[in-house]
């Protein structure tokens, strides 16, 4: 028996012994020389990492001296871990985010001027910079876009007796109904935590509803967006949607949707890419413009990701950022990087590029109409945060007004 | 650590006899020469979080994570207008009461039964432990996949029974789900409960069964009359254990509900969570870390009162 | 004898309901990715796709996370124990002021959990310049658990008869001796338990690592495995399969030392 167990403790000890040596060591943390940076970027999907270390694997190449430490976070764990860096000092140099403006607020981030060279400044695309802007300043970089179309299953509407994809919300509502008789969910609407405060204000935009009012001040429960949740909750509640939209993500909707379960669901660029084509290549299906209440206007909901470069050691790192960011501003590594990805441009030179593939070609041709979320309020992540946790539950038990109110509640507290 | 040494002055001296001092003082330092290393650790380790939490819960911390200086009690007081505190706390009771009832209960057969002789007894002892050997989270992760609504075997199987229509999407609805998760706490805490019970029975003398048989008590009088009270040491730290782990338990919840929808499913500690991380409120945050511990010692104190730990300790 | 029929029955079915989770996690982590999503699921994969146990070791640094997880856990273990033996010895042995605070101390710390104090944590291991290192990991697993196992060998140590070790005293061994020679050597299967606790809970540990680690080289087990189902996909096959690379060890271990930890509960729950 002992000599069992000490052999148990021994070969622990040996283990601990020979691995803990490389305990610490590695990451010396850099930036001390000004050489260094660390750059933390999302990832998107398995090519994201792969892009990143060909990308630095070419900078460091060609900038000798200069190094770039990556580390890849999930978007899952990335508001965490952002939010850890910051409370601890612990920045990254540079930071692949989808808010930026809090930063800004509370003097973490470099202005962009400062950070990319002129040439870079002015390629970007104007409705991003001010998208990128706090307080009249742009302080984020604009990284990739991407637009939101109304996907639907052409060989389901068919079957239904439909024509064409629905313009109006009544349109929407009896194309369902159509769908439903055919033994398929006639609407995909992911309200879960994942994403819901996009499919939402997909929606509320193309009914005159939005997060702030004119004049720029949080109105999350005015009437057309309590208007909007009525309409989303009367599809659930009429049986039109996927069982429990309050605890459904995009990734299980569009799956559905790739096995032609789904007659409709809302999704971007990389939907396709990303979702449809590993489950089923094949699938007939076609892209509209989001339908709204009147049929009168098309709104479009855009998405922004940002770059956004952390002061740190006094400015010393400015000097090794600039010739990074420059360097991923090319033209050709930008386009790359969205080709990879499936995401539209931000930066005018990398615009065509992709305008030559027909599916992407909807997409960019939508961005004019874009509305974005409100990411230049440094509030927005609070309210962000929110808006995922709860408002999925107004589709389903909750009263959407009550709801919406709570919302409110914690936009105005978070100033 | 001057108050530890406080303490400790005088340790083991008896009046009777008055030695000299150095030998006094040797005799004072001797228990923090054993005592020391674990002293050390829990100073370290536990006690500075322990008041890290507490200053953080009395700061102004913004979105990002700056800290912005002290707001005093501005925390607590956000945190108890929070309209879905009241619910989670009873929730939280709910689930700690619910899964350390039922654990314990099941463990008390299960350890009697692990204990009883039948062929293949080795075998079930080690299918029973697999769940303390395999994470938590991979538990909880496997449960979330067998109830997921479209792809999940639970579906599959009670369709293929007839129990159900159609698929039931268990983890979105808040009572169902709060059942299914209570389901995997006490599935991961029967391994160590059942075996400490098990532990418990074994060392229970046979002689005194013997003498209950040749007193002419039946089964059900022997259980209730000695097997139970003598096993009270070991049902003692087994709830206490279980308490403290389920009180804490993060896991489960975040992998298989993460708390929703909205906070329907939340307990202080996945609350305590989604303030800093969703609502961006560390300092709220920390208030709850606060409130949360208040709770856990209210209810073990309270525990151990009704036990008489002290009692027990001796 | 038809008792032991009943009973054995009963018993398999008990072990076939802990062992049934693990067997879908390993049907599952067969099955190719396309089937992960037929609805309604199947109960065996209609093609037994063994590669995934390969390929899960390219498509994640498994290898990494099964590092840091035995480093991590090892090392904590070994801590911890290296604390709790002379705490447990001396409290079991000797009645001196701060006993009774010292034990209740270990109670109270008993019921700290990581995951209340995860950003009071996170705060100090930055103040210490500990963040994304092993040794934050291995400080905070082996402190946690240093209650419990104090506790157990607490209870163990009070059990053995001190005439035992007076005797090997009395021969000269002194304390350290006699605590080495004799007690140490009764005391196993209470060590037994401490170290199996210790190593399983450093092992399942997820939100301090999920918080205090960044580097992809530093991310244990619990940490690393998730990640295989993101926002955008998910790779349940391989979650599961990198699940089993991990348990199935823990279980051999267990299965090993089981007899020893039912002494060495006996003891924690007699007093």
């Amino acid at each position: 028996m002992k000599r069992h167990l000490m052999g148990v403790v021994a070969a622990g000890l040996t283990v601990a012994l020979g691995v803990s040596g490389c305990g610490k060591g590695s990451s010396s943390s850099g930036g001390s020389d000004g050489k260094t940076i660390k750059f933390v970027a999302a990832i998107y999907d398995d090519n994201t990492k792969p892009y990143w270390d060909t990308l630095i694997k070419d900078f460091e190449a060609k900038n000798s001296g200069y190094k770039v430490n990556l580390e890849m976070v999930d978007w899952t764990q990335m508001d965490a871990k952002v939010k850890t860096y910051v409370q601890t000092k612990q920045v990254p140099d540079v930071l692949n985010y989808n808010a930026f403006s809090d930063f800004a607020r509370d003097g973490l981030i470099y202005q962009a001027s400062e950070v990319v060279s002129p040439a870079t400044l002015s390629d970007f695309t104007p409705t991003f910079v001010q998208q990128a802007q706090y307080n009249g300043a742009q302080y984020g970089l604009p990284f990739i876009s991407s637009a939101r179309l109304l996907f639907y299953n052409k060989d389901l509407f068919e079957k239904a007796g439909i024509t064409d994809p629905p313009a109006t919300w009544d349109a929407v509502k009896t194309d369902a109904q159509k769908i439903k008789k055919t033994g398929a969910i006639g609407y995909g609407l992911p309200l879960g935590p994942e994403e819901s405060q996009a499919e939402f204000y997909s929606w509320a935009m193309n009914n005159g509803g939005g997060w702030v009012d004119a004049s720029g001040k949080w109105a999350i429960n005015q009437k057309a967006n309590v208007d909007t949740l009525d309409f989303l909750k009367d599809l659930n509640k009429s049986g039109l949607t996927q069982p429990n939209p309050e605890s459904t993500d995009r990734k299980t909707v569009f799956n559905q949707f790739a096995q032609g379960k789904v007659g409709m669901a809302i999704g971007g660029p990389f939907t396709k890419a990303g979702f449809i084509d590993p489950v089923n290549k094949s699938l007939n299906f076609g892209v509209a413009p989001l339908p709204s209440k009147s049929g009168a206007e098309h709104n479009t909901l855009g998405v922004m990701d940002v770059l956004a470069a952390f002061k740190k050691d006094g400015g010393k790192n400015k000097e090794a950022i600039k010739k990074f960011l420059d360097f991923f501003y090319q033209k050709e590594n930008t386009s790359k990087f969205l080709t990879t990805e499936g995401f539209l441009p931000v930066t005018k030179s990398a615009g065509d590029a992709l305008s030559a593939d027909p599916y992407m070609k909807q997409f960019v041709d939508a961005l004019p109409t874009c509305k974005f979320a409100p990411t230049s309020n440094p509030a927005w992540s609070a309210v962000a945060g929110a808006v995922k946790q709860d408002l999925g539950t107004a589709a389903a038990n909750e009263d959407p007004k009550k709801v919406l109110d709570k919302i409110q509640e914690t936009a105005e507290k978070a100033g | 650590m001057p108050d530890l040494t406080v303490k400790e002055r005088g340790a083991g001296t008896s009046p009777a006899s008055r030695p000299s001092l150095p030998l006094r003082i040797g005799r004072a330092l001797t228990p923090l020469l054993w005592l020391g290393p674990s002293l050390v650790l829990i100073a370290v380790v536990v006690l500075w979080p322990v008041i890290e939490m507490i200053r953080t819960s009395l700061q102004k911390i913004s979105s990002t994570g700056t800290t912005l200086g002290y707001r005093g009690g501005g925390n607590y007081t956000d945190l108890f207008g929070e309209d879905d505190l009241i619910p989670v706390v009873l929730r939280t009771l709910l689930w700690v009461g619910g899964i350390v009832i039922v654990t314990m209960t099941l463990s008390l057969a299960l350890g009697q039964l692990l204990n009883a002789r039948f062929p293949g007894r080795r075998v079930v002892r080690w299918a029973v432990i697999v769940p303390w050997a395999a994470s938590v989270l991979m538990t909880a992760l496997i449960w979330r996949w067998m109830l997921d609504n479209y792809s999940g075997i639970v579906n599959r199987l009670l369709l293929d029974l007839h129990v159900i229509d159609e698929p039931v999407n268990w983890l979105a609805h808040p009572t169902q789900a709060m059942f299914w998760m209570m389901w995997v706490a006490v599935f991961v805490s029967l391994p160590f409960t059942s075996f400490v019970i098990l532990a418990g029975l074994q060392t229970i003398p046979a002689d005194v069964y013997e003498a209950a048989r040749v007193d002419g008590a039946g089964p059900f009088r022997t259980y209730f009359g000695i097997t139970l009270p003598l096993l009270r040491p070991a049902v003692l730290i087994a709830s206490i254990i279980n308490v403290i782990n389920v009180f804490n338990s993060f896991p489960i919840i975040w992998a298989m509900t993460g708390g929703g929808p909205g906070n329907k499913t939340d307990t202080t500690t996945t609350y305590m969570y989604k303030l800093a991380f969703y609502d961006q409120n560390v300092g709220e945050s920390g208030a709850m870390a606060v409130v949360n511990f208040v709770l856990i010692l209210v209810m073990v104190l309270l525990y151990l009162r009704a036990a008489r730990w002290r009692e027990e300790i001796r | 004898m038809t008792r032991r029929i009943v009973l054995a029955g009963v018993g398999w079915l008990v072990a076939l309901a802990f062992l049934v989770p693990y067997l879908q996690m390993f049907f599952t982590a067969l099955k190719p990715e396309r089937e992960l999503t037929a609805s309604p699921g199947t109960y065996l994969p209609s093609h037994w796709t063994w590669s995934n146990f390969i390929d899960v070791w390219s498509a994640a640094p498994v290898w990494t996370y099964l590092r840091v997880s035995l480093t991590v856990a090892a090392v904590a273990t070994l801590v911890t124990l290296a604390c709790a033996l002379p705490a447990a010895y001396y409290t079991a042995r000797n009645r001196f002021r701060g006993r009774g605070a010292f034990l209740l101390l270990v109670l109270v710390t008993q019921m700290f959990a990581p995951t209340a104090l995860v950003i009071g944590i996170y705060r100090e291991m930055v103040a210490l310049n500990l963040t994304d290192t092993l040794m934050s990991l291995i400080l905070v697993n082996a402190a946690f658990n240093l209650p419990f196992c104090i506790w157990i060998l607490h209870g163990y140590f009070s059990s053995i008869p001190k005439e035992l070790e007076e005797a090997a005293f009395l021969d000269g061994a002194g304390r350290v001796g006699a605590l080495t020679r004799v007690t140490l050597p009764i005391s196993m299967p209470g060590v037994v338990t401490a170290v199996v606790y210790t190593f399983i809970a450093a092992w399942n540990e997820y939100i301090v690592a999920l918080t205090v680690t960044a580097s992809p080289d530093r991310r244990p087990l619990t940490v690393g495995i998730p990640s295989f189902v993101t926002q955008y996909q998910a790779h349940w096959q391989y979650l599961f399969a990198a699940s089993l690379i991990a348990i199935i060890p823990v279980v051999i271990l267990f299965i090993f030392v089981e007899r020893y930890l039912i002494g060495g509960l006996t003891a924690g729950s007699v007093k």
